[in-house]
């Protein structure tokens, strides 16, 4: 302020004095926005899934315990769920991304159809015929993702239309009836098998494909891109991220997972049913958010998705367990998203109480 | 040439050449003139004010720099050469950074991938976030600013904080002039005391910084020239030096005309 000094602005310093006192008074009474490691923890969704896993774990280990506490009773309620947890493992990419896919059960039942037809009817290798539907999987989502990203439609209607889509493509393709596999040889072994006559292969093909959906996610260019686009489109857009890109490819990956799915079901049942995959989506988005990924996007983790589709899981093998139908397990599933998604509303108002403004 | 009704505009003089210059700009609204005529330069180094009563014509001067709207008339020169910016991609590429508060930032991730969305380093293939913490911690030590840790949620940090983030990526991205439209505007008496700390800490580090303020309390705290427009027409550009709170408020008002 020396130079205006010189000129006289005596009234103008005054001012800033006064500033200058309410500024120290600020910083005296100024409160520290820091985070406790236990706030932290207590945010954290993981955190708090696994505490709710274990919860369930325990709630049906001691009413159905005689049941419930197997190995073989555990390792079918994990295998179960295998076929949701691979998709879902994708579909997390698309809802952090801020897009969603409707049609992933109609997908998986297309793709079933196809690889039972290529086999069954036109006897083609099955290898052969499962590399064809890995590829048209990741075509089918391609196709998904160019409307969404270069038309400009909403992904919830694109996607809406395709379920039906491919459900009568499906009824059309397949003639109205189950066409089987061999179910002998390698193929079968990998997909629909056990290790040492115990370990489901599906739950191992799970594993391998959220843990390497995880690393990717977390530590890749690409997986920081995928929360960056969800988190603020316009932002990451005018930071150079090719948006529209990172949709595109997210789509393709989630289809290619149905495909996946679709080698394993027809691996597992060595059949291929026109009816494969109804009311899959509703389990894979339930395990997405149920695993705590943010329906507007730029949240969530696949490790939160792995814990929402064991939860899945368990309250379905646990109500099963205490005699009650599937149709119970998808009402509790229902609940459970309504449940989470008032807790995350809750948690985020009190967040904005707290700091004084709405976090985006 | 810049006005009829100020007779006392004295162009500055300088030795160093204006790293942007801009030459008889005008910008027609339909039939409306919101600039007219206008000659404004940016120099190295230098913090310049631009002020001037609402519908003056400083968000149009603010929006032809950086792209959003295009001249109808005049020239633009950039280190001495014309250059034409018909959009916020071509000021980008001439190292002119707009900041606004909240529109490059993403809330849900962390202040480190903030400073490099777009633009993450990688190794093997995957994001080196080693690398990136440590040069976020020498940005945020490099500009001097309150920021809590690089792993915060920017989403939960403060205006000023999130604007400080903003101006601290311009910066690590080697942009030479910086325009900062009401960087105090949104924020409390602290945060604004950082941001002006902020702001001279940039100009020491020779950026050429233009910033447009309502403000002339902080105006006058950190600018080394103050730029007047009035109803389109840029009526007189002051070395802080060489002029009054006096001076300054008479050509924002137009009060010698009275």
């Amino acid at each position: 302020m020396s130079a205006s000094t010189e000129h006289g602005h005596d009234d103008m310093d005054a001012v800033e004095d006064v500033l200058t006192q309410a500024l120290n008074e600020e910083i005296v009474a100024g409160t520290d926005r820091r985070e406790t490691v236990w706030q932290r923890i207590l945010a954290s969704r993981d955190m708090a899934l696994t505490a709710v896993g274990i919860g369930l774990f325990v709630f049906f280990a001691v009413t159905v315990p005689e049941t419930f506490l197997t190995s073989t009773s555990l390792l079918n309620m994990v295998r179960n769920v295998s076929l949701i947890g691979i998709v879902a493992a994708g579909m997390a990419y698309l809802m952090i991304a801020g897009e969603i896919d409707l049609s992933v059960g109609s997908t998986l039942g297309i793709l079933t159809i196809v690889l039972g037809v290529l086999v069954s009817r036109h006897g083609l290798n099955v290898w052969l015929a499962a590399g064809i539907v890995l590829a048209l999987g990741a075509v089918i989502g391609a196709v998904n993702g160019l409307i969404v990203t270069r038309l400009g439609i909403p992904s919830f209607i694109v996607t809406l239309a395709m379920l039906t889509g491919y459900r009568s493509a499906t009824l059309v393709l397949s003639e109205q009836r189950p066409w089987s596999g061999s179910g002998v040889g390698t193929f079968f072994d990998i997909t629909g098998g056990t290790i040492a006559g115990r370990i489901p292969w599906v739950i191992v093909w799970m594993l391998v494909v959220m843990l390497l959906a995880s690393i990717v996610l977390v530590r890749s260019r690409y997986g920081y891109h995928v929360y960056a686009t969800g988190g603020n489109l316009e932002a990451s857009r005018y930071s150079g991220v090719a948006t529209g890109r990172v949709k595109l490819l997210a789509f393709a990956f989630t289809s290619f997972l149905c495909g996946l799915a679709a080698i394993l079901l027809f691996g597992s049942l060595r059949v291929a049913e026109p009816s494969a995959g109804t009311g899959f989506e509703f389990r894979v988005i339930g395990a997405v958010i149920v695993g705590g990924v943010a329906l507007t996007g730029g949240r969530g983790s696949v490790y939160g998705v792995f814990m929402g589709t064991i939860i899945i899981g368990m309250i379905t093998s646990g109500l099963t367990l205490l005699g009650l139908s599937q149709h119970y397990a998808d009402v509790a599933t229902g609940i459970l998203i309504v449940g989470v998604g008032a807790m995350d509303l809750l948690v985020r108002r009190a967040a904005s109480r707290r700091l004084g403004f709405l976090d985006a | 040439m810049a006005s009829s009704f100020a007779p006392d505009v004295s162009p500055p003089e300088y030795s160093l050449e204006p790293l942007l210059s801009l030459k008889g700009v005008s910008k027609f609204y339909g039939a409306l003139r919101a600039l007219s005529q206008i000659d404004f330069t940016i120099q190295p180094g230098e913090i310049q004010a631009l002020v001037g009563d609402n519908g003056a014509g400083k968000s149009t001067l603010v929006k032809i720099i950086s792209g959003a709207h295009t001249a109808d008339e005049g020239e633009i020169f950039f280190k001495g050469k014309p250059v034409t910016i018909r959009s916020p991609e071509d000021s980008i590429a001439l190292g002119i950074a707009t900041v606004y508060q909240d529109l490059a930032l993403v809330g849900t991730r962390d202040v480190a991938h903030n400073l490099f969305i777009g633009r993450e380093p990688t190794r093997w293939g995957m994001v080196d976030r080693g690398k990136m913490v440590a040069e976020a911690h020498a940005l945020i030590d490099l500009l001097n600013v309150d920021i809590p840790s690089v792993d915060a949620q920017v989403g939960k940090l403060s205006g000023g904080q999130r604007q400080a983030i903003a101006i601290g990526r311009a910066v690590h991205e080697g942009r030479s002039i910086l325009l900062l439209d009401e960087p105090t505007a949104a924020l409390g008496v602290k945060e604004s005391h950082q941001m002006l700390s902020l702001i001279e800490t940039l100009r020491d580090k020779q950026k050429a910084i233009v910033i447009v303020s309502h403000n002339l309390l902080h105006v006058f705290r950190i600018a080394d020239r103050i730029t007047v427009l009035r109803g389109g027409q840029l009526v007189g550009s002051r070395r802080k030096t060489d002029t009054t709170a006096d001076e300054i408020i008479r050509l924002i008002t137009g009060a010698d005309l009275l």
